[in-house]
């Protein structure tokens, strides 16, 4: 695997733990979930390069759109969260909880 | 065109149009006379008739036999389907009788329905009856045949149905049109077989075309066909219970013309059944069982008209027997002389059952043969023609027949069916005959016995003439295709005659021990099986309805509402879904966290087995 390689990979390995193993905040989620995106968005422009595929020239810009609509929905759920409940802990958020 | 030809078509199609006539009259709006049965329905029978007796002597002085195709009706790109007539020895023969037969019917039906507001209708469906019936037996395609075939299927059920108020006679119209409908899946099976096969609905052409196939298949749906509409044993429970109708409708339909319509049907296709073993054997078997059991059916029961209706059947079965024999000029004899007698039994019924007040039950009669002399003669004519002495109408053919069972090479089984059977015939007649005529009167003082009415008893005349001479004039002036042997054994050629006299001594004997106490206590069990018809419409009426009424409970309830709507299908998928969500929300008791705990660890297991 090369450093390139490894390098964004790990960086996508780390968004994702950071994802499932944060404790308090919801917006930390949220944070995590946009540095997975943005390794993603250096994968798909390395993709382009490494294998000398310019159709694929897009793809980057059209992740890069595509995170920033799910970056902004994320953004709405944590507002309409921090509305009802007050804070974005994820203790709050346990009315499904048995 | 040569005369012969020409009056022998024209007149044919004018005895068909003749007897439509009367029928396009009831399509003007305005009121017809109240006389209208009389004025327009029987004379026009009697000119029916009168004109058909021009073919018949044609065909006898010459021996002329006709086809007229008269319309292309239709056609798909390789099958045509025309309106054609075939005229030949059967048909010209058979429709002369027929007439006849009518015509003596509905000048009957003239004084027996004479009380009924509705006589115009009923003579109108007798009509429609007629002109079915007569269509059948000319046509010369099988699409012809069938519109004949279900035209007097549905007349049947229209006139055993004439007093719908009465739930019996509901539930026998409806078991006719079901026994039928159960034979007709056959005849729809043989033209579907022969439309396939064949390509051709032509009689001309089935014939000519069928030496190159096994016809086995078509030849036992047209078999079943005949068993549906002749009631042979299987789907015969329905002809004792149309005597619901009135009686001019069971002698018209129900021993003369509707029922011979099946075994007509064998004895036109009977080309097709020469060399197919299965299909003679067949006939010959189910026959003789026919013939025996409903002869011993009929030795039992105590209504006039239900005897005569199990003779019918029983004369049937040994119309089918002859079939089998490969015999089917004597099985055709055999329709024509039987019409004469037994339309004429069942005109003499209804004469007594009218005289005396309705009344049917032969134990509630007796010694009305010096109280209705003319009637108890022509029924006492009728029994022996049925029985088959000697040089009456039914010998002719009934003796041939029996000689020509015995002469041939067939299974013992059924000839000894047949024969006990002849010997059942006797019984059963003299029985009638017996509790009728004889002894005293066991019936109300003040019944309105009179028989002096001309419209009863000159169609009883005629048809005990018919019923004393047809056997002779047919035979004499119809030569037989297949030449019959005429030297046997004395005993075998006296074999018919020697077991219906043993009939007969046997009745005679029982009849004098009615007044003695023989035996202690009676054989019932033997006695209800033959009253109770075998028990085999109990049995039948009830278990198949029953099972299959109970197979589609099952089916709507078990398969479609509890296993498909509730296990397999929507309700099914639903309920697996909640059990796997239930079973996973378990594990993360409504936590983020360890939601998204499991997430990863998915992922990376995805992952890994990516990368493998």
């Amino acid at each position: 695997m090369t450093p390139v390689h490894f390098s964004f990979c790990s960086a996508f390995i780390l968004g994702l733990m950071g994802l499932t193993f944060h404790r308090t905040h919801l917006l930390s989620a949220l944070l995590c979930l946009e540095g997975m995106m943005l390794s993603l968005f250096i994968a798909l422009a390395l993709w382009t390069l490494q294998f000398e595929m310019t159709g694929f020239s897009a793809a980057p810009m059209l992740l890069l759109a595509f995170s920033a609509c799910e970056a902004s929905a994320g953004l709405a759920l944590l507002v309409a969260t921090a509305r009802t409940h007050g804070t974005d802990r994820l203790q709050n958020l346990n009315l499904l909880q048995c | 065109m040569h005369p012969t030809t020409l009056i022998l078509s024209s007149s044919l199609i004018l005895v068909i149009a003749i007897l439509i006539y009367p029928l396009l009259t009831t399509l003007n709006p305005k009121l017809q006379n109240q006389k209208w049965a009389i004025t327009h329905v029987k004379s026009s029978v009697k000119t029916a008739f009168l004109v058909s007796l021009l073919p018949l002597v044609i065909f006898l002085d010459q021996g002329t036999e006709t086809i007229v195709t008269n319309w292309h009706w239709m056609n798909t790109a390789l099958f045509d389907i025309n309106i054609s007539f075939k005229f030949d020895h059967y048909s010209i023969i058979f429709t002369p009788i027929a007439l006849y037969v009518t015509w003596s019917i509905l000048e009957f039906a003239s004084w027996y329905m004479h009380s009924d507001p509705l006589m115009n209708r009923f003579f109108k469906y007798l009509l429609l009856f007629l002109v079915a019936m007569v269509l059948l037996v000319s046509a010369n395609n099988m699409f012809q045949l069938f519109i004949g075939w279900e035209g007097v299927g549905i007349m049947s059920f229209l006139l055993i149905g004439w007093w719908y108020g009465r739930a019996d006679a509901n539930t026998a119209a409806l078991q006719a049109v079901l026994y039928n409908r159960v034979g007709d899946i056959g005849l729809i099976m043989a033209m579907a077989w022969l439309a396939m096969n064949l390509n051709s609905w032509e009689i001309q052409q089935i014939f000519f075309l069928s030496k190159n196939f096994n016809m086995t298949l078509p030849l036992l749906g047209l078999i079943l066909a005949a068993t549906g509409k002749s009631a042979q044993f299987g789907l015969h429970p329905w002809l004792p219970s149309a005597m619901e109708g009135p009686t001019p409708v069971s002698a018209l339909l129900h021993s003369s013309t509707m029922v011979v319509a099946g075994i007509f049907l064998l004895i036109r296709l009977h080309p097709l059944m020469e060399n197919n073993d299965v299909a003679l054997t067949t006939c010959l078997c189910l026959g003789a069982l026919t013939t025996l059991f409903t002869a011993a059916c009929a030795l039992t029961q105590n209504d006039i008209k239900k005897i005569v209706a199990f003779s019918t059947s029983s004369q049937l079965g040994l119309m089918m027997v002859t079939i089998g024999l490969n015999q089917p000029q004597l099985a055709f004899l055999h329709i024509c002389t039987h019409a004469f007698f037994k339309a004429m039994l069942f005109l003499c019924s209804g004469s007594i059952i009218h005289s005396l007040n309705d009344e049917q039950d032969i134990r509630k009669m007796g010694g009305l043969q010096n109280l209705m002399p003319m009637t108890s003669t022509c029924l006492t004519i009728g029994s022996l023609a049925l029985t088959g002495t000697p040089f009456l109408a039914g010998f002719f053919s009934k003796d041939a027949i029996i000689e020509a069972l015995n002469t041939s090479h067939l299974n013992a089984w059924a000839l000894i069916l047949t024969l006990i059977a002849t010997s059942f015939t006797a019984v059963y007649s003299f029985r009638v005959v017996y509790f009728v005529t004889m002894g005293t009167p066991r019936f109300l003082p003040l019944s309105p016995i009179n028989e002096n009415n001309p419209s009863v008893i000159n169609p009883i005349k005629r048809l005990a003439w018919g019923s004393i001479i047809a056997g002779l004039i047919i035979t004499s002036n119809f030569l037989p295709s297949k030449t019959p042997i005429m030297s046997m054994p004395l005993t075998l050629k006296l074999a018919a005659l020697l077991v219906t006299i043993i009939g007969l001594l046997t009745a005679l004997e029982l009849t004098a021990m009615t007044n003695k106490q023989f035996k202690i206590t009676p054989t019932i069990p033997i006695h209800h099986f033959s009253n109770m018809l075998g028990y085999f419409p109990a049995i039948i009426h009830r278990l198949t309805p029953k099972l299959n009424l109970t197979l589609g409970q099952s089916i709507a309830t078990q398969l479609v509402d509890q296993t498909w709507f509730e296990a397999t299908g929507p309700k099914g998928v639903s309920s697996l879904q909640v059990k796997m969500a239930k079973s996973v929300s378990d594990a993360q008791q409504g936590m983020i966290k360890t939601y998204l705990t499991i997430f990863l660890l998915t992922t990376t297991i995805a992952i890994f087995l990516a990368m493998i």
